[in-house]
């Protein structure tokens, strides 16, 4: 069954809004990171990060006391929705699905609430952050903002979780009792989750993110959200989202990469947006296009962006619907020019380009793609 | 898919079979140990092990015994490495696959609240200075909600992509119940699902600091309930095309028939007071299985014993049902959260094959408020052909899953053809 985008909306350290945020990729642009300290170790690291005002004109009784993590999937989704044309007034939500894409979740909460049990026992635990720290409380913050009274999901998973959701969107869009599903992808920085990236070889203390460099240097973490609007009609056509699979080791994944990009690729793909992000993905990724599809031309917003991780996914699928709707790439950030890939060095024009593919290698394990297309 | 309920997905939807199960709870490793433990009524929580609990109201836990699990499965590399739900995940599908040694899912739809979460509290504590983080990037790498089922899958070749569903205490069911809409749609065949989770400290005092656990009993649906107790475990089902399975030669051992979702939104930890989040669920069930209300034997309640839980579910069931046998067997061995759904959907299916009803323990008696026919204290045998698993969960999200004993020939139809 084939979907269509009917509206975007783009949190991203880099602004908000889809225009706005693509607009500033195509002039080269990246975001800035700023330094994440924590009280109790003196390591200090960068991430990118979403600026507070950002999130301006967002309010809702539920979001009081939410996380960042909650106020960027609200905002992302509100943006789709009314991109698409749908009135929060208006629009019967018992004919929309919600789908979150999560990554680790309210870990800024979840840090809090447990600082306290670990420092003044647990009869310091703060019944007002647990229910913050469930998985599902963005998604049931959104949920109750515009009453959506049918199905709602939270799926978990790494990286590649976004594509994840559109999988289970087309299985849920499947039913014609639903218009629309609404997927958001969502994920907040801490200085606890940069600590055990590093900890795990993924994370480069300071940028750039230098993508598709052998060396692997590592990623930023970055914050926001993606929400995108499926119906049955609109401006770009999800041809056929794969659930791919998990590879056990990190030595396998460009296997699964290439399998992916097998059961997807046509000889006209016109360009993929890759989630090379500075870590071992690269490596996959790059043998992946090298070997299936080595015309298609290879994007990646990350090292303008960042490893959103939870968002991730949303995110390429944002960069891929604009690229098709624009006919432009703009330029990957900070690569080395002598790299084996048809890379957009500048800000480059796709006249003819009617098909790409969204390819996803997480960082634990999961990998999924999907294929687009624009009449 | 199951919002609404009120359109088919196909003209003619498969019919969805369960061909295989796993378990390991409270109540036992595997499926006879289970049922023993529901068919002697046996109280399987106990006082917490795991962690200190003195500044806790709540003393108690279902809990899986460590020393059992851990040397059930030791043939597989590097198993001391893995996270506890890895462990329990394994177990559950190492007992599905003895059953269905061929079986290979298209896709695995899981639910779990915590994932590896203790061991993030293993890190934080260390980082804290407690402790040496020498062991981190193992914490840090078995911590992601997906693992387990990863390496539940990896330890028996099954190289199927995963969902790993995560809404709250409606997770398990939200995972069997979309593997079902899966398959009943014909864009798969044989899909793997279940849940997990394993007890964390952060979860335990969350729960207390919202004072939803209890220091007593846990006593579903009796006047005098106070509070739940947590518990843990997984529990998986293969889910296959009925025909498919028929054809070759698999057991059938229970037909999923119905599942309904819904969402309230009234509170981020308590349910909409009139039940109607809980009624909608339970509807879209029975709508999407084409049956009444009066055609379902059993009631396999979300019980959880707290106050405001059991008094909306009363509601909705009541109002729905009349004089549906009903039980919570949340009183046996906690609430094991985003596994919960998946162990009472074995449950069911053990009703279903041996034709009894398991007891809500710890019953004293009724609460006023509620008219339910609660199945108090003892099993007892009784003939069920249909049974409904309830769950719900934080964010106002509420699951409701119907499955059915087959007929034994298959020239009998179902109930909604007959």
């Amino acid at each position: 069954m084939r979907l269509a985008i009917a509206g975007m909306g783009w949190v991203t350290p880099l602004g908000t809004g889809v225009d706005s945020v693509w607009e500033r990729l195509l002039q080269g642009e990246e975001a800035s990171t700023t330094t994440i300290s924590e009280k109790f170790d003196a390591r200090v690291y960068s991430g990118f990060r979403v600026p507070e005002s950002a999130l301006n004109g967002i309010s809702h009784p539920r979001l009081r006391r939410a996380s960042a993590i909650s106020r960027f999937a609200a905002a992302a989704g509100l943006q789709a929705l009314e991109s698409a044309g749908l009135k929060r007034e208006s629009q019967n939500f018992e004919r929309i699905a919600l789908i979150f894409a999560i990554s680790n979740g309210g870990v800024t909460y979840t840090k809090r609430f447990y600082h306290e049990v670990v420092g003044a026992g647990a009869q310091a635990a703060s019944p007002l952050l647990f229910p913050e720290t469930v998985f599902n409380a963005p998604a049931s913050h959104l949920a109750a903002i515009l009453g959506v009274t049918g199905a709602t999901y939270t799926l978990v998973g790494d990286s590649a979780v976004g594509l994840a959701a559109i999988t289970m969107a087309e299985e849920l869009m499947a039913n014609e009792a639903l218009d629309y599903c609404l997927v958001v992808g969502t994920e907040e920085i801490d200085w606890l989750l940069c600590d055990a990236y590093r900890r795990w070889r993924l994370l480069r203390a300071a940028p750039p993110i230098e993508p598709f460099n052998k060396r692997n240097l590592g990623m930023i973490l970055s914050e926001g959200a993606g929400a995108i609007v499926l119906a049955r009609e609109g401006f770009a056509t999800i041809e056929r989202a794969h659930p791919g699979g998990y590879f056990s080791r990190r030595a396998d994944a460009a296997k699964i990469l290439k399998r992916i990009l097998c059961d997807l690729g046509e000889p006209d793909i016109d360009f993929v947006i890759s989630s090379a992000n500075g870590t071992f993905v690269d490596q996959a990724e790059s043998q992946a296009l090298q070997a299936i599809v080595p015309n298609a031309l290879a994007y990646t917003g990350k090292p303008a962006l960042g490893e959103s991780v939870g968002a991730a996914g949303l995110w390429q699928i944002i960069l891929a619907a604009q690229g098709l709707s624009s006919k432009e790439l703009p330029p990957v950030l900070h690569v080395d020019p002598s790299i084996r890939l048809r890379l957009p060095l500048s800000r480059t024009p796709i006249p003819k380009a009617r098909r790409a593919v969204v390819l996803s290698c997480g960082l634990n394990q999961q990998a999924a793609g999907l294929r687009m297309a624009i009449q | 898919m199951a919002q609404g309920n009120r359109q088919e997905t196909t003209n003619n939807p498969a019919r969805v079979a369960v061909t295989a199960a796993g378990v390991i709870s409270p109540l036992g490793f595997g499926l006879a140990e289970t049922l023993e433990s529901l068919r002697s009524a046996r109280d399987c929580v106990t006082p917490m092990m795991r962690f200190s609990v003195t500044q806790c109201r709540c003393k108690t836990a279902g809990q899986v015994s460590d020393s059992r699990l851990l040397a059930s499965h030791p043939q597989i590399p590097r198993s001391g490495r893995l996270h506890r739900a890895s462990h329990m995940m394994i177990q559950a599908l190492q007992e599905l696959m003895t059953q269905q040694p061929e079986f290979e899912p298209e896709l695995t739809v899981v639910g779990t609240t915590s994932g590896g979460m203790s061991y993030g509290e293993r890190y934080y504590r260390s980082l804290n200075g407690a402790g040496d983080l020498r062991h981190a990037p193992t914490w840090i790498a078995n911590y992601p909600a997906q693992k387990p089922v990863i390496d539940a899958q990896t330890a028996f070749g099954i190289s199927a992509p995963c969902q790993v569903i995560a809404n709250a205490c409606a997770s398990g069911t939200n995972a069997i119940g979309h593997a079902f809409e899966c398959v009943r749609s014909g864009r798969y065949q044989r899909v793997l699902a279940g849940g997990y989770d394993a007890i964390a400290e952060m979860v335990f005092v969350g729960f207390d600091s919202l004072q939803a656990s209890t220091p007593e009993k846990c006593r579903p649906f009796d006047r005098h309930r106070s509070g739940m107790v947590l518990g843990e475990g997984a529990a998986v089902f293969s889910l296959e095309n009925l025909d498919l399975a028929r054809k070759r030669g698999a057991p059938i051992l229970a037909e999923i028939v119905g599942y309904g979702i819904s969402t309230d939104n009234f509170h981020i930890t308590q349910p909409e007071p009139s039940g109607v989040g809980a009624r909608q669920a339970m509807e879209r069930a029975l709508e999407r299985a084409h049956i009444s209300a009066a055609d379902v034997d059993y009631v396999n309640a979300h019980g959880t014993a707290t106050i405001f839980n059991d008094a909306t579910e009363g509601k909705a069931i009541s109002a729905l049902f009349k004089g549906v046998p009903v039980s919570s067997t949340k009183s046996m061995m906690g609430h094991s959260l985003g596994a919960a759904g998946a162990i009472e959907a074995v449950v069911c299916l053990l009703v279903l094959q041996h034709q009894f009803l398991p007891a809500n323990i710890n019953f004293t008696a009724p609460d006023d408020d509620v008219d339910l026919n609660i199945v108090g204290n003892e099993a007892r045998p009784a003939p069920v052909s249909i049974a409904l698993s309830n769950s719900f969960g934080f964010g106002g999200t509420n699951a409701s899953l119907i499955m059915r004993k087959l007929p034994p020939s298959p020239t009998l139809e179902r109930t909604d053809e007959v």
